[in-house]
Parts: structure tokens; C-alpha cells; sequence
């Protein structure tokens, strides 16, 4: 028996390089597949990531487009109705690289790992972009998907229209700063670091978020809501989601009551994604500040 | 005389002391005085908004869930002749998250707002007939059978999970099935007391022939008992009081288990006499966990269901030891 279990060990410690050996060739070809040249102007684009559906439906022609996420399409029916008419839709998932053949593979940090795997091995190119959370990382990241898929100008373009409507915002600031929060029921703090705080910042308005009394939290309840006395709460719109527990908990009788007139809501897709339409959701909630009651909250 | 006063007395002076407890603590703190002045001049500022839109119905849910847990418990553990008998043996708690689920995530929720407590009373009340119907020749093939209703209404929960619209969505359902009293309103006070009081009404119009079935159920039927219309009334009111309980805060383990061996050893064994008494411990006992989960400091709300489950489980481990001791080896 003693012999035995000797003999598995040795072998096993013989097996080790070769796995070894197997785990790092694995590793290897990975790398290779990554370093595949990407197409000055790829013609069968796969996205597959939201916000990247959006920023490709922008820069390039339809029939450029192998695929977007069945996501996206409730999105572009607020931002861009009709955009994605007779774009094909993927999942994500692995078998799609491999059926649709793409040329350039568009992905976000969190794409599944065996798609990415797949995608190196078959030959394709994946191009991981970040999520935006500021209007400079906005900036940056349509810059980089105008330069991907061939179509800098355009990209070059809507950045410059955004810096317009943005430089338009800060040039004609409002009378009155006013102290707004996000309140979605849930109670997460949307502090600064989110892109919500910075196209708050640029409506004029003042994120009380960051300076709650207890900001170690990472939620608030509702007694910290009513004790800062936000002039407005601000409610994301997801008119493409079905209605959730968050929403119902938003819409407590004591928020109706007391933020009669004082609640706001915004373009969730404008909030979540990155895009230089963010600009419009500044403008937008400038002008929803302006209908708010003046002086503070009533209690 | 004296002597059998000061038991109950304490239990209340305790009770009263926990509710202004409950007043007291919160995320944002209020000076006691204020809070009081609050209380007898009724306007709209801060200490007001604070204390009777969200404390005071949360200590009022507090007692009502609480109290429905202990009072089906204790019927449960009567009927069944069985000390690990509670809500959720039966796949009634099961029953109720997922119609609740249903109601949420199909969008009901949102038409009309009974809706949530309603399919959660409907969840449950279907999960208790179902029980009913297969296992009603006995005890032993009614806990089976609440165990397979239990599997039934889990695979439902787990299938609604599997097919929720989006990731945040899942994670909705999942932190919402932890059970909690937050933000809790008059809404759902006003939404689940009809239901409670109706179930309550059912479950104590049993206290008679649970007595006579602890002589066992041919010995009880001979003294006149109708077991059937027992059962029906038991699960019946198991799953209303219980069901909206469920339907308006989640799913909260362990206190209809716990209530009843808590009293036993003051009251008796009579299942007549336990009755209220657990459910008075059941709202006792949800009300310190309710002020428990506020008090422990955490970034993140620490869901009611999971501190009751936490705090339930040695409670059960004893429970499994003492009787393994008690039975015959």
C-alpha cells in the first residue's frame, strides 16, 4: 500500500513540469492571439458590451456592424430611436464569436472569460475599453473607439459637440446653486468619482452625497435623506426596465409627501453609459432644476 | 396571586421598553427630547417625519410579523405534535416569496400596489393547499409534504432568479429574500393588517382542539375534534398571517420556531396556553432583532433575516440536542 502511494506521488512529481509546461504553452498562444493586427477599417464589428453598442452605433454604418447586445436596444430607443434597425444582436457568449466571424471584437473588463479566450484563439482581435466616469474619460474613450474602428473625424466631432454644449453650460452658470442627491430607493450613495456627480457638477447643481454626515456608509437610509435637506432628489428613469423593488422603495409615502415637487428624473442609459450625450443629460437636468420650488425643503 | 402577576407585568414592561427603543435608534440620531415633543405637537419638521413615517411603522411591523411568526409557530408545533414544526416547514414562507417575487418582477408591482402582499398571500395560501391536499392523511405525510412544497416553491424562486431581466435584478430578488423591516411604511402596515388580523382569527379558533389532539388524533376525532376543518384552519391562517408578513418584508427564519419553546417552560405544555404567549415572544423577539440589526455598526444594512437565521441556528442545535437526549435510545 506504502509502495503504492509512493509510486502516485513520484509520477505525480514527474507530471508537474509537463503540466507546467502545457499551463504556460496555453498562456503563450493566448498572447499570440491578442497581438493580432486589427483592420484599419474593420467591416464586421461585434460589440459586446452596452456601452460600447451605443458609442459604435454613432461612429460607424450599420452594415459595418456584425452585432450589438441585446441590451442595447432599449437604450437606443430613448437616446437614439431607430438606430439599430436591422443590426443583428449577440449574448456575449463564446459560440457567437465563432458564428458571426467578427473582425474586431469590442469588450468590457467584465466580458466573459471563455469568449475572450475563444476569441484569441480563433484569430479574432478583442479591444477591451473602460467605462467612462467623467466627461474626460468620455473624452478619451470615444477618441479611442473613433481611432479602432476608422473613424476618427467622427468621433473627433461628437467630442467636440459635447465640449460646446459643455462650454455653454459653464458659461452661463444659474443663479442659485442648489444641493441635489440621487435617491433610488436603495440607498446607495452615488458620490464623486460617478459620472452622475460630474453631469451634476456641470447642470450647476451641488451633489450633497459626499458631505452626509455618516459618508463612511456606503448606503444611506431615509432618516440621513430627510435630515440633509436636499433643495431636489434626483430618480433614475429606466424606461426600458421592467419596474423594480428599488423603484417601489423610491416611491415611499413619506418621498411623495415630502419631496412634493422636488423630485427629478434623469435618463438612467445616459447615467450608466459613457457617452458624449451626456452633455444633453447636463442640459436636461439644468432645466429640471430650474422647475424646482425655490427655498428650501419645506419641513 | 401576586406571584403569577409579576411574570406577565415584566414581559410587558419589557415590551414597552424595546418599542421606545425602537423609537430611539435610527441612522440618524435625535435627541430623546425632541423626539418627544415631537410626538405631542404633530407638524411637519424633521423629528416628526423621522418618528411617524418611518420609525413608528416599523416598530408597528415589528410587532405584527413578529406576532405572526410566534402565533403559527405555536399552532404549527400543536397541530403537527412536532417541537421543529414552523412557517416555513410547510412551504408556506416559500409560497408567499415567490408570488412576491412574481408580483415584483413581472411588473405587477408597479399597476397597483396591493399587488405585492396580494400574490404573496395567494403565493402562500397555494403553497398551504398544496400541502394540505397531498399530506392531509396524517402528521408525518403533512411535514413531507410541506418539505416537497418547500423544494417546489424554492425551484420557482431559483427559476425567477435564473430568468431575471438583469444582473442588479437578480441581486434585487436575492438581498430582498433576506428578509428586512427599512423604509418600511404606513403602506404596508395598512397593506398587511387586514390579512394578519384574519389569519390571527383562524389560527386561535384552534386553540381548543389542539389541546385535545395532544392526546393523539383517533383519541382527539373521539372527543368531537374535526381534524379536518383543524388543519384548514391552521394552514389557513398560517398563510395569511404569514403570508403578508412575508409579502411585506421578506422571508424571517427562525422566530415562529424559537417563540413557543421559549414560553413553554413558563406556560406549560398545553398548546392552548402557549398561544399567545409566543406570539407576544414572536414580536418580542423580532423587535430586538430589528433594533440589534440598526445598533451593529455595518457599511451595509445587515438584513433582519439573516441576523434571526444567525442568531436561530444554535437555538436549533440545542433544540436537535435535548432531544436526542429525551428520546428513548
Amino acid at each position: 500500500m506504502r509502495a503504492l502511494r509512493a509510486s502516485v506521488a513520484a509520477r505525480a512529481g514527474a507530471l508537474a513540469p509537463v503540466l507546467l509546461g502545457l499551463l504556460l504553452g496555453a498562456c503563450g498562444r493566448e498572447d499570440v492571439g491578442t497581438e493580432v493586427a486589427i483592420p484599419a477599417k474593420p467591416m464586421r464589428i461585434m460589440s459586446t458590451n452596452m456601452c460600447t453598442d451605443l458609442l459604435l452605433l454613432m461612429l460607424v454604418p450599420r452594415d459595418r456592424i456584425a452585432s450589438v447586445t441585446f441590451l442595447a436596444h432599449d437604450a437606443v430607443e430613448v437616446i437614439m430611436p431607430g438606430a439599430d434597425r436591422g443590426v443583428a444582436i449577440n449574448h456575449g457568449t463564446a459560440e457567437e464569436v465563432v458564428a458571426q466571424q467578427p473582425d474586431l471584437i469590442l469588450a468590457s473588463p467584465w466580458s466573459t472569460p471563455v469568449m475572450r479566450q475563444l476569441a484569441a484563439s480563433t484569430g479574432a482581435p478583442l479591444v477591451e475599453i473602460d467605462s467612462a466616469a467623467s466627461f474626460a474619460d468620455i473624452r478619451r474613450v470615444t477618441r479611442q473607439m473613433g481611432d479602432l474602428v476608422g473613424e476618427p473625424a467622427r468621433a473627433e466631432a461628437l467630442v467636440a459637440e459635447m465640449d460646446r454644449k459643455l462650454a455653454d453650460l459653464a458659461a452661463n452658470p444659474p443663479a442659485q446653486i442648489r444641493r441635489v442627491v440621487v435617491w433610488e430607493g436603495d440607498g446607495n450613495l452615488t458620490g464623486s468619482g460617478t459620472l452622475t456627480d460630474e453631469i451634476i457638477r456641470a447642470a450647476g447643481a451641488n451633489n450633497i452625497a459626499g458631505n452626509f454626515p455618516a459618508a463612511r456608509h456606503a448606503t444611506y437610509s431615509m432618516e440621513e435623506l430627510l435630515q440633509a435637506r436636499p433643495d431636489a432628489i434626483l430618480q433614475g428613469e429606466s424606461r426600458f426596465n421592467p419596474p423594480s423593488l428599488r423603484e417601489s422603495a423610491g416611491d415611499h409615502r413619506l418621498i411623495r409627501t415630502a419631496f412634493k415637487g422636488r423630485r427629478i428624473t434623469y435618463p438612467a442609459a445616459l447615467h450608466a453609459c459613457g457617452l458624449p450625450q451626456a452633455a444633453d443629460a447636463a442640459r436636461q437636468l439644468r432645466a429640471e432644476i430650474a422647475r424646482v420650488p425655490s427655498g428650501p425643503a419645506p419641513w | 396571586m401576586v406571584k403569577r402577576l409579576i411574570l406577565p407585568v415584566v414581559a410587558v414592561l419589557v415590551l414597552l421598553a424595546c418599542c421606545l427603543l425602537s423609537l430611539l435608534v435610527g441612522r440618524v440620531w435625535i435627541d430623546p427630547a425632541v423626539l418627544a415633543d415631537g410626538l405631542t405637537t404633530p407638524r411637519t419638521d424633521l423629528a416628526w417625519l423621522i418618528l411617524f413615517e418611518l420609525r413608528v411603522p416599523r416598530t408597528v411591523l415589528a410587532l405584527l410579523v413578529g406576532g405572526s411568526l410566534g402565533l403559527s409557530g405555536a399552532v404549527l408545533q400543536g397541530l403537527l405534535r412536532n417541537p421543529l414544526a414552523d412557517p416555513g416547514l410547510l412551504g408556506v414562507t416559500a409560497g408567499a416569496s415567490l408570488g412576491a417575487v412574481i408580483a415584483i418582477y413581472f411588473g405587477l408591482s408597479a399597476s397597483v400596489a396591493l399587488v405585492t402582499p396580494v400574490l404573496g398571500i395567494i403565493g402562500a395560501v397555494l403553497a398551504a393547499a398544496l400541502t394540505l391536499a397531498i399530506g392531509r392523511n396524517g402528521t408525518l405525510t403533512m411535514i413531507l409534504a410541506g418539505a416537497a412544497v418547500s423544494g417546489l416553491m424554492g425551484a420557482g424562486l431559483s427559476l425567477a432568479l435564473n430568468f431575471a431581466p438583469s444582473p442588479y435584478a437578480a441581486y434585487e430578488i436575492t438581498s430582498w429574500l433576506l428578509g428586512s423591516l427599512a423604509d418600511r411604511g404606513w403602506d404596508q402596515v395598512l397593506l398587511a393588517l387586514p390579512f394578519m388580523l384574519a389569519g390571527w382569527a383562524c389560527l386561535i379558533a384552534t386553540m381548543r382542539d389542539l389541546d385535545a389532539l395532544t392526546l393523539g388524533e383517533v383519541q382527539a376525532e373521539s372527543l368531537g375534534v374535526n381534524l379536518g376543518r383543524t388543519r384548514l384552519l391552521a394552514l389557513a391562517g398560517t398563510a395569511l398571517a404569514v403570508g403578508s408578513a412575508t409579502a411585506v418584508c421578506g422571508s424571517i427564519g427562525f422566530i415562529g420556531l424559537m417563540a413557543p419553546h421559549l414560553v413553554r417552560p413558563f406556560v406549560g405544555h398545553e398548546p392552548r396556553r402557549v398561544l399567545l404567549p409566543a406570539a407576544f415572544v414572536g414580536a418580542l423577539l423580532l423587535l430586538v432583532a430589528d433594533i440589534a440589526a440598526r445598533l451593529i455598526p455595518s457599511s451595509l444594512e445587515l438584513k433582519l433575516g439573516v441576523l434571526t437565521s444567525l442568531a436561530g441556528t444554535p437555538f436549533f442545535f440545542w433544540l436537535v440536542l435535548r432531544l436526542r437526549r429525551m428520546a428513548p435510545s
